[in-house]
């Protein structure tokens, strides 16, 4: 009987959270620690001439100094995901350039001091003489006839071309539609701003030659795999990684970073350890940025609300140089889901990814399935104002149905891959009704009357998560050329208290509580019991991390496996402590026992210390009750949903109010209502920050003009309304708890929703469109534009 | 980003271009001028002490007079460097003379990088106003 699972579960990490006793990478402090700041280029586009350390070498309390040519011998990062045929051109980081830049904040040297005030003050000193080049910021520009060229490999700018569907159908689908409607939608760059800057510590033991690296990040064992095998040249078994407690993270620790070798290798040179962490600006400048899309799309509908055909090409800004896995975000994570929770017979998508002199794009919560969605929840309420229709009727008359699933998309998902469940309809009816749908378009008509512009937006959303099946992503060509399967370890040790771990990491999940809240009911034992930990190549089964949403549809069932072994071996031992026949016995909430008979017991504290004394077990079995499962998932999973904004535009001003945000989830059986709330709110309020506030802004010589929080608008408690959060329940075929995943449905769903209520609520003024953000000033000149 | 404005000075054109002209003259009006010397005619390298907001620090950089036309106008190449960023600009400064007075224009489109971008550009339009108003004013007592 579930005791723990479905509970709102107060979450285990709090109390050392809250009371300022969790250990970030900023905590650590190693005797002997060297402190580095790295010098980066000024410039989006330049060749370094020359680079003279001398003077910041012999100021006080600097160590060393290094530039790029310290380094030759390591090589350029890894770019995992080679979709497009990348391999050819794909351009990545040194751990610090050498002779060129292609964005501002690429790091070109680094000084090792006693302190960080002397690390930073000497980079004043480096006196470095550049050739600047002719910059280009925009993807579509990128590649048209005389733009600069960024790399020699990589003509036009562009770094790779990608499709999926089918063209030919598509464009006489298109041809034989009674509407066809084009629209040129912009998917605004921004920076992830995770609370907790990155960071990383790297230390060096001679007499082992074994490498310590401390690091912010969201798959420490990756990171390991790539900084030895990859950049290094070391064998893996030669280096730990950790991540101590991280905060926040949202993508932008997925990936390997310069940073992170760079001290590894400070910290072998100088026989010292080496801590760099970096400033606000340096996160804005030199850590990975999400979206940057610029689309064209063609939507076409019979009369009747049909859609028929979705074409879509798309410009990706990828930056100046290839993140770890930048290529898999705008093609199988957003092109593969363009077709949303619809029919629609033919669809193609063209996506060019293009390098531009600025920083390197890549996964950004949700990654790719926000920029799908806000493709395909846009045309559906574009064809319901063409047509005249109700936008929500228009989503019921495209909706696939519960009986269609598994349903392959006509985008293609690859390798077999299909919609696992979902009943889109439902969510949707459950939204209209909570939000009073039918009350509301009469109170929007009343105050139009009154010179007030109310506005009702939806957005039903399904995306792809759990990733993934290494069918699916181990393919060469398209995926990472690695699985991605998740890694459990359970040992119920001799008094019967329980330690797991995990492949996966968390940096803010609540996974320790989750995780555990499984452990507990399954083995029937106080939730206090358990420990769960993470994030450490030691101790912990090699995992591939958490991002794409699979820390519980595919970690947590890594775990839920590796518990039913556990309970089958404690369930035979049970039966011999019992002197009774294996079939005959059953395990229940933390008990063995005869069928019938559960007041004589074994407790699982009993067997688990007869597993450990080992002095009497049955023929051939092997002490303790300790496994490890490795689970590869058959699919992907899909969750759904539909959110629903109203807002009030005031035409004056321009400003946006958001007056009611309720969203309705379906992720499958929630394992803890309160941690999947705050996912989703959080969630939520990034999707309102790319709808209203956040844009990360260059000017056209490559500098960031965003590049501190003065600027980068990042939404307070004000600007977000009360969150009506609720869920229906669909499970998940794919794996044995029916989990789909919930860390970015909130963020994928929000932004169509709010830009089109926004767009409901000026439609009197007949705007189809404004890009995102839609601050005040692009509201007010959209209804200028549109001519009262 | 650009930049302009026009000042008057009480002096006639001829003056205010031979002020313009003389070294010694713009080392002491320009605002946080440490070092100052003219590398050959009209090639200036200068060292300054300047703070744009939260953005502080010493800039190394030279100005080249690229065109002129003695007394009504001349062309501008200015570039220089520090550890808070760049600038990189070509300014157009005109003379007209008005009665007695000079008017004094410029404009000019800089490119700024680095910190100074990143950090400070909200601020640089109206701070170079600010020098920029502090260099006329000290032109006008040399006048």
């Amino acid at each position: 009987m579930a005791k723990y699972v479905g509970a709102r579960q107060k979450r285990v990490e709090d109390p050392r959270l809250i009371t300022g006793n969790a250990r970030y990478l900023e905590d650590v402090q190693l005797p002997g620690m060297l402190h580095a700041a790295v010098l980066r280029s000024p410039y989006a586009h330049a060749r370094i001439d020359s680079i003279d350390t001398s003077a910041a070498s012999r100021l006080p309390g600097v160590v060393a100094v290094f530039t790029g040519q310290d380094f030759a011998d390591l090589n350029p990062l890894p770019c995992a995901w080679q979709a497009g045929g990348v391999t050819n051109n794909a351009n990545t980081p040194r751990v610090l350039e050498i002779d060129k830049v292609t964005h501002t904040g690429m790091g070109i040297a680094v000084v090792v001091a006693e302190d960080r005030y002397a690390a930073e003050d000497a980079l004043a000193h480096i006196e470095v003489a550049y050739s600047v080049l002719p910059t280009v910021v925009d993807a579509k520009k990128a590649t048209e006839a005389g733009a600069p060229q960024l790399h020699e490999n990589a003509p036009d700018n562009i770094c790779m071309t990608w499709e999926c569907g089918d063209q030919d159908g598509t464009d006489r689908a298109l041809g034989a539609s009674d509407v066809v409607i084009r629209e040129h939608l912009t998917n605004q760059r921004l920076i992830p701003t995770a609370m907790e800057p990155r960071g990383a510590i790297g230390s060096y033991d001679p007499g082992t030659e074994e490498y310590t690296v401390w690091m912010t990040s969201q798959a420490p064992h990756v990171m390991r795999l790539l900084m030895t095998a990859f950049v290094m040249g070391i064998p893996e078994t030669k280096m730990r990684c950790l991540s101590p407690q991280v905060g926040g993270a949202f993508g932008s620790k997925i990936f390997l970073y310069p940073e992170y070798p760079m001290v590894a290798v400070l910290a072998q040179k100088l026989g010292r350890p080496v801590k760099w962490t970096e400033s606000r600006q340096e996160n804005y400048i030199a850590t990975t940025h999400g979206r940057d899309h610029q689309t064209d799309f063609e939507v076409g509908a019979l009369r009747d609300g049909t859609i028929t055909a979705l074409k879509v090409t798309t410009y990706a800004n990828l930056g100046g140089t290839l993140s770890t896995i930048a290529p898999g975000i705008p093609t199988s994570l957003y092109g593969s889901m363009l077709s949303g929770t619809y029919k629609i017979p033919h669809l193609h998508c063209q996506v060019y990814g293009v390098y531009t002199n600025t920083a390197m794009v890549d996964a950004y919560r949700g990654a790719g399935r926000p920029e799908a969605t806000f493709v395909i929840e846009r045309a559906v309420d574009l064809v319901a104002r063409e047509l005249n229709l109700d936008p929500a009727e228009v989503r019921r008359k495209n909706f696939i149905q519960p009986e269609d699933f598994p349903y392959e998309p006509a985008s293609n998902l690859l390798n077999g891959l299909a919609y696992d469940s979902g009943e889109y309809e439902k969510a949707l009816e459950r939204a209209l009704e909570q939000v009073g749908y039918r009350e509301f378009r009469q109170e929007q008509q009343e105050a139009r009357q009154q010179g007030r512009y109310l506005g009702i937006g939806l957005s039903s959303y399904v995306e792809i998560c759990g990733v993934a099946p290494s069918k699916w992503v181990g393919l060469p060509g398209e995926g990472w050329g690695a699985g991605l399967w998740e890694s459990a370890n359970v040992r119920v040790h001799l008094t019967g208290k329980t330690v797991v771990t995990t492949g996966s990491q968390s940096h803010g999940q609540g996974l320790e509580t989750t995780m555990a809240q499984v452990v507990a009911d399954e083995l029937g034992i106080p939730i206090e019991d358990i420990e769960v930990k993470h994030s450490d190549t030691m101790s912990t089964p090699f995992g591939y991390g958490t991002y794409g949403s699979r820390s519980a549809a595919v970690g947590t069932i890594a775990l839920y496996n590796s518990v039913q072994r556990i309970k089958e071996k404690a369930r035979k031992l049970g039966a011999h402590m019992l002197e009774a026949s294996e079939e005959d016995v059953v395990y229940q909430d933390g008990n063995v026992f005869v069928k019938g008979s559960p007041e004589q017991a074994k407790t699982i504290q009993e067997i688990a210390g007869a597993a450990a004394v080992a002095y009497d077990l049955p023929a051939g079995m092997e002490p303790f009750l300790d496994d490890t499962a490795y689970y590869d998932p058959p699919n992907c999973t899909y969750p759904f949903g539909t959110h629903i904004c109203i807002v009030e535009v005031d035409t004056d001003t321009g400003r946006v109010e958001i007056k009611r945000y309720l969203s309705v989830d379906d992720c499958g059986p929630v394992i803890n209502p309160l941690i999947a709330d705050g996912q989703v709110q959080g969630g939520i309020t990034q999707g309102i920050a790319q709808a209203l506030y956040e844009f990360a802004a260059y000017d056209d010589s490559g500098q960031l003009l965003t590049a501190s929080m003065m600027d980068y608008a990042i939404p307070k408690a004000e600007h977000l309304p009360h969150f009506e959060n609720s869920h229906t329940v669909t499970p998940s075929p794919v794996n044995p708890m029916g989990i789909k995943g919930i860390g970015e449905a909130g963020t994928i769903a929000s932004a169509p929703a709010v830009v089109n209520a926004v767009v409901d609520a000026l439609s009197p003024f007949g705007i189809r469109d404004i890009n995102m953000p839609l601050t005040p000033q692009a509201v007010w000149r959209a209804i200028q534009e549109a001519g009262r | 980003m650009k930049v302009e404005g026009s000042h008057t000075i009480p002096a006639p054109r001829e003056r205010v271009w031979e002020l313009l002209n003389d070294p010694d003259v713009l080392a002491r009006c320009t605002p946080g001028v440490s070092k100052m010397e003219a590398e050959r005619e009209g090639f200036y390298r200068a060292t300054l002490q300047l703070s744009i907001g939260p953005v502080k620090g010493r800039f190394e950089g030279h100005m080249e007079v690229t065109d002129s036309r003695e007394p009504e106008a001349m062309t501008l190449t200015i570039e220089g460097s520090g550890a808070p960023g760049g600038v990189r600009a070509v300014g157009h400064i005109t003379l007209e003379q008005e009665g007695e007075q000079t008017v004094v224009s410029y404009h000019g489109q800089p490119q700024i990088s680095g910190r100074l971008a990143a950090v400070g550009a909200r601020l640089l339009s109206g701070v170079a106003k600010k020098l920029a108003g502090q260099f006329f004013n000290r032109l006008s007592e040399e006048s």
